[in-house]
């Protein structure tokens, strides 16, 4: 940009005036890339899930005509479109998307790039710019899996659980509280992961279609109204929608004495029927089997174990041609598996002594955690098992935990762990 | 032959420095950049010695730059000719009289302003922390004791980011910071101390008004500083203490809105 008046400066000859030209030759070089200015950024575009496109071997057009079609469904982040069937409402969307900047009233838009997306991605994939440098990663939207909702396992999260956690941040990860922002925003933020995550799965779903095709297809997906409505939006935003109404019923606690009821908790956590014990540890303090993974890193994890053998297995019985596609394939894998996936982590289950709750710490929470498990993570649901009496036992019997000390540790002194340091 | 006009706009540059920052500080005020709102008991204090500092700097920096121009102007070749600079070798007096005077002025700042430093780093009032504040990238986590007064124990209540405190009571905060260096600031109580990992530092400071101001991260943290930003609230003791039962309340929840079952 600025080349022109840089060698403008050199071809002057050398006279008494050239000590000031030069000067104001540099602060033309200075000045120059402000006055051209910054509009000059592409436009941010959706990344499209090239783990799964690897996985399900879509060949580019493919992957081109499920990028055309999720435009068509979707926008693109500077310009969110939704179809009514989602639900969502896109006064609130056009809040959260797009750069940031003030419109003309003075609102401040763009909130899920200024807030959310330098951790969890324009795509909400989970691998924005500072993602690779948190543990646990940020949460990847697009497989719709949710951890933190008063909601069954299996089920989506409500709008107020993801306000809830919005409000709160996520205490023990890199999540912070977004209470400040006020309702209004808060509240387009979540309709906007909302979005980020419906897309997500819609993407999901597609890729996964191409399975399912026969000969007549082509290869190519129908592309009619009905086809991409009722097969891969609908299923998709029904159980957005239908989780409003699927809150747990949570029985009142037993009326039992609290010291009795925390010392039948201990029992279940270190029951056989419970076996809190296998995972959180004899001590409770997290230390139990430690060598899991959460989903998301299963995906990746399990991929690039079938990717390694998929290198070892020998090509001498294919053709010249599908030996040429399989090593663009494998060529493929492997740069998506270095470029758009973060190294697969092992999950440590909770610390249960530190009095940190990562889905927040209400009795509630912590029953709703025990009762429906945490999707994603290896923590089942405790619900066919346990009794709602039982698991309010193992609550209390939870909360006792951080100043549990029996005098071991100084009698006198009731602390957290980490008061110690 | 050097033109007459280079002297000229180099002595007026170095004049347009004085003249430019002393016509900030003259406008600022106006344009809301300046001191916010001081709501604190020891920030009168805290503020004269800022003002105190400012006008002496001030002065300093009025003539040095004065000078700097007045030198410029007058010993400029192109009006003085071929006229040679003399040269001497220093003057010890001058020498003297420079380095005593700053050193008297710093001296006597030093001792002016003990009792405004023992007052806010000395001074801890006789009591148990109101609340506990752990920074943390990239928020302010908060604990109050409890009814029991002590922290580390069941009754403890647990907040993010919202700090409320009585006004016109002693408020005691136990300071600690969960994973690199961070600085606690209240710019409307005239309260900064940096947050270190591994220490347990007291703040203390008394508010005299009622209202919302920033609690805001005044050590550059990490990449995501810019939204360590709290809120403290000054209420009265009643209201406070209601906010405090209201918290805990929702903190033991075991039903989903327990605000509508208190209707
Ligand atoms: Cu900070």
């Amino acid at each position: 940009m600025n080349l022109p008046s840089a060698t403008a400066c050199k071809n002057n000859q050398p006279t008494t005036t050239a000590p000031r030209l030069s000067l104001a030759c540099l602060g033309v070089c200075c000045l120059l890339p402000i006055l051209a200015g910054c509009g000059q950024t592409p436009a941010a575009t959706f990344r499209p899930n090239m783990v799964e496109s690897a996985k399900q071997r879509l060949q580019p057009e493919q992957e081109q005509q499920v990028a055309t079609i999720l435009e068509a469904m979707f926008g693109t982040p500077d310009n969110p479109v939704v179809l009514p069937e989602t639900g969502l409402d896109i006064a609130k969307l056009r809040l959260a998307a797009g750069p940031v900047h003030s419109d003309i009233v003075g609102r401040k838009n763009g909130l899920f790039r200024e807030h959310c997306s330098h951790c969890h991605g324009v795509t909400g994939d989970g691998m924005g710019p500072t993602a690779a440098f948190l543990n646990p990663y940020p949460r990847d939207y697009r497989p719709g899996w949710f951890k933190f909702k008063s909601t069954e396992r299996a089920d989506k999260p409500t709008h107020a659980d993801l306000v809830t956690i919005l409000n709160n941040g996520i205490y023990g990860t890199s999540m912070p509280s977004f209470e400040l922002l006020g309702e209004t925003k808060v509240d387009a933020l979540v309709e906007y992961v909302k979005y980020l995550s419906m897309r997500g799965e819609a993407e999901l779903s597609l890729m996964r279609y191409y399975f399912e095709l026969d000969d007549e297809d082509e290869g190519k997906l129908p592309e009619t109204r009905d086809f991409l409505i009722e097969e891969i939006l609908l299923p998709v935003a029904e159980r957005w929608q239908e989780a409003e109404d699927a809150v747990i019923e949570v029985p009142e606690m037993p009326e039992v004495d609290l010291t009795e009821s925390i010392a039948m908790g201990k029992e279940l956590f270190y029951g056989n029927k419970a076996n809190c014990v296998k995972c959180h540890g004899v001590t409770a303090l997290g230390d139990g089997q430690a060598n899991d993974y959460d989903d998301w890193n299963k995906v990746v994890k399990q991929w690039s174990a079938e990717l390694q053998s998929a290198h070892e297995t020998s090509t001498s019985d294919m053709t010249s041609e599908e030996r040429s596609e399989h090593r663009a394939w494998l060529a493929k894998s492997d740069r998506v598996l270095a470029g758009d996936a973060l190294d697969p982590r092992t999950i440590q289950p909770r610390n249960l002594r530190q009095a940190i709750y990562r889905g927040g710490r209400r009795p509630l929470d912590l029953y709703y955690r025990i009762h429906a498990g945490i999707n994603g993570a290896p923590m089942p649901a405790a619900a066919g098992t346990l009794s709602p009496d039982e698991i309010w036992h193992i609550v209390n019997y939870i909360r006792s935990l951080p100043y549990e000390f029996d005098g071991e540790l100084g009698a006198d002194r009731s602390m957290v762990a980490r008061d110690r340091l | 032959m050097r033109n007459r006009l280079a002297g000229l706009f180099w002595s007026l540059l170095f004049l347009a420095v004085p003249v430019l920052g002393v016509a900030v500080f003259a406008v600022a005020p106006s344009i809301d950049v300046w001191l916010p709102k001081d709501v604190s008991a020891h920030g009168k204090e805290i503020d004269s010695l800022f003002y105190f500092i400012l006008a002496l700097t001030g002065v300093v920096f009025i003539v040095t730059e004065m000078l700097l121009f007045w030198f410029i102007w007058k010993y400029d070749v192109a009006a003085r000719g071929e006229e040679k600079a003399t040269y001497i070798h220093g003057s010890h007096t001058l020498e003297v009289i420079w380095t005593i005077i700053p050193a008297v002025v710093m001296l006597f700042l030093a001792i002016y302003q003990m009792n405004a430093w023992a007052d806010v780093k000395m001074r801890r009032p006789v009591m148990k922390p109101t609340v506990e504040v752990v920074a943390r990238q990239f928020e302010w986590r908060l604990r109050y004791p409890g009814p029991d007064e002590e922290l580390g124990t069941p009754d403890d209540l647990f907040l993010v980011n919202d700090l409320h405190v009585p006004v016109d009571e002693d408020v005691l905060v136990q300071l600690k910071s969960m994973d690199v260096l961070h600085s606690f600031f209240l710019p409307n109580l005239r309260i900064k101390q940096d947050a270190v990992p591994g220490m347990k530092i007291p703040v203390w400071f008394k508010a005299t008004e009622t209202g919302q101001y920033d609690l805001v991260c005044a050590e550059l943290c990490g990449w995501g500083h810019y939204k360590m930003k709290g809120r403290i609230t000054i209420e009265s003791r009643e209201d406070f203490d209601a906010w405090l039962e209201q918290k805990y309340r929702e903190q033991e929840a075991t039903q989903p809105n327990p605000q509508e079952d208190m209707l």
